[in-house]
């Protein structure tokens, strides 16, 4: 309702640059420079653009509009004025966690290197290697949870996600433990695979 | 209307010898028509959630130009998940080996895989290898990111580019040699 009582702020609002506005418009050209809000005033009625601006430009906008993710209804907590809420910066919600994520991953860069000048590892390194491989497959797992399943759109499928994933993790530690006191450990299992 | 009263407006300023000196940068002072209105809470929350739902929602991943900035990590997830998931599911099937039957031990997967065509050999290691290899690479830079290092622009670019060439050098390496 404001804008159309405002013709001189729509304007200025749609205001595209100089040579698409040639392109688009459809009166004849004249040497006053037509976007000035002065030579729209002066211009006769009759003699103004009859389509809008705005609808000229979104001509120009032909492909379609696809709505992926369109939002949820909005629910307001607290009043209209109030900011958005900002998460407690404690380090102990990410800061620590990041860390550890790091120290995970620098630690099996050596671990992985080893296999390949060594040949495989011995017992007691593979079990570090496999206990680590499980901890940074369990953080990458979670990270996509975390990423895909947003907390506000869909909580209980994310919820039964992460308690998968836990229980998979779970899992694979007791397979692996199972694996490196029954069997030749994991370096030595591929080397003889890949060798086969 | 409204736009009829814009023109009388135009044309009596018009008529004002000496108005675009006296306005500032020569334009018009706009003069504002809309009125403001008290609401209450509750309008206000109405007016506010409506408003919310116009906000521009991010676009789809294909409408950007892909490059080498941003796919490798990409991949990199991609990858991580491959191997990860390999994992996960050889975990499940040695656990699950006994109840089932299957033998899952070294020395029976080993003969297993002998009796395979050499195709299906190297499909197999090409399959485990690239994803290996990339994610380990490309893991070391995301560890020198994390630490400050090679943020430059062009540094991001020859890093990706780097990683994408050791990838399929040492992937194929240990496909067809190693």
């Amino acid at each position: 309702m404001a804008s159309i009582m405002r013709p001189g702020l729509l304007r200025q609002a749609c205001q595209a640059p100089a040579a698409s506005q040639r392109m688009l418009s459809t009166f004849a050209s004249s040497s006053v420079k037509q976007s000035s809000p002065f030579a729209q005033h002066m211009r006769p009625a009759f003699a103004r653009s009859t389509i809008p601006k705005s609808t000229r430009i979104a001509a120009f906008h032909a492909t379609q509009r696809q709505q992926i993710l369109p939002p949820l209804p909005q629910r307001i907590e607290g009043t209209t004025n109030d900011p958005t809420p900002v998460p407690d910066p404690t380090p102990a919600h990410g800061s620590y966690h990041w860390t550890f994520e790091r120290i995970v991953s620098a630690g099996l860069v050596p671990l992985t290197i080893a296999p390949f000048a060594a040949g495989s590892l011995n017992p007691v390194t593979d079990s570090i290697l496999c206990a680590l491989l499980v901890v940074h497959s369990h953080i990458g797992f979670e990270s996509c949870i975390i990423d895909y399943f947003p907390k506000k759109r869909i909580p209980v499928i994310r919820n039964l996600a992460h308690w998968a994933l836990r229980v998979a993790t779970l899992t694979l530690g007791i397979a692996l433990y199972s694996f490196e006191t029954n069997d030749v450990g994991i370096t030595e299992a591929v080397k003889r695979l890949w060798h086969a | 209307m409204a736009s009829q009263r814009v023109f009388q407006l135009g044309l009596r300023r018009a008529a004002v010898p000496n108005f675009l000196k006296l306005q500032p940068a020569g334009r018009m002072v706009q003069r504002r028509l809309a009125a403001t209105d008290t609401v209450s809470q509750t309008t206000g929350q109405e007016i506010l959630a409506k408003q919310r739902l116009q906000r521009p929602v991010s676009p789809h991943l294909g409408i950007y130009k892909p490059q080498i900035t941003w796919l490798p990590s990409m991949f990199n997830r991609l990858t991580g998940v491959i191997l990860s998931g390999g994992l996960y599911l050889f975990g499940f099937a040695y656990l699950a080996a006994p109840t089932l039957g299957w033998h899952l031990e070294t020395p029976s997967m080993v003969a297993a895989v002998a009796s395979w065509p050499a195709f299906a050999k190297i499909s197999a290691k090409a399959f485990v290898a690239f994803p290996f290899f990339f994610h380990s690479l490309n893991g070391l830079r995301h560890l020198a990111w994390d630490l400050g290092i090679g943020f430059k622009n062009i540094t991001v670019i020859q890093s990706g580019w780097t990683v994408v060439g050791l990838t399929v050098a040492s992937a194929l390496y240990y496909t067809f040699i190693g």
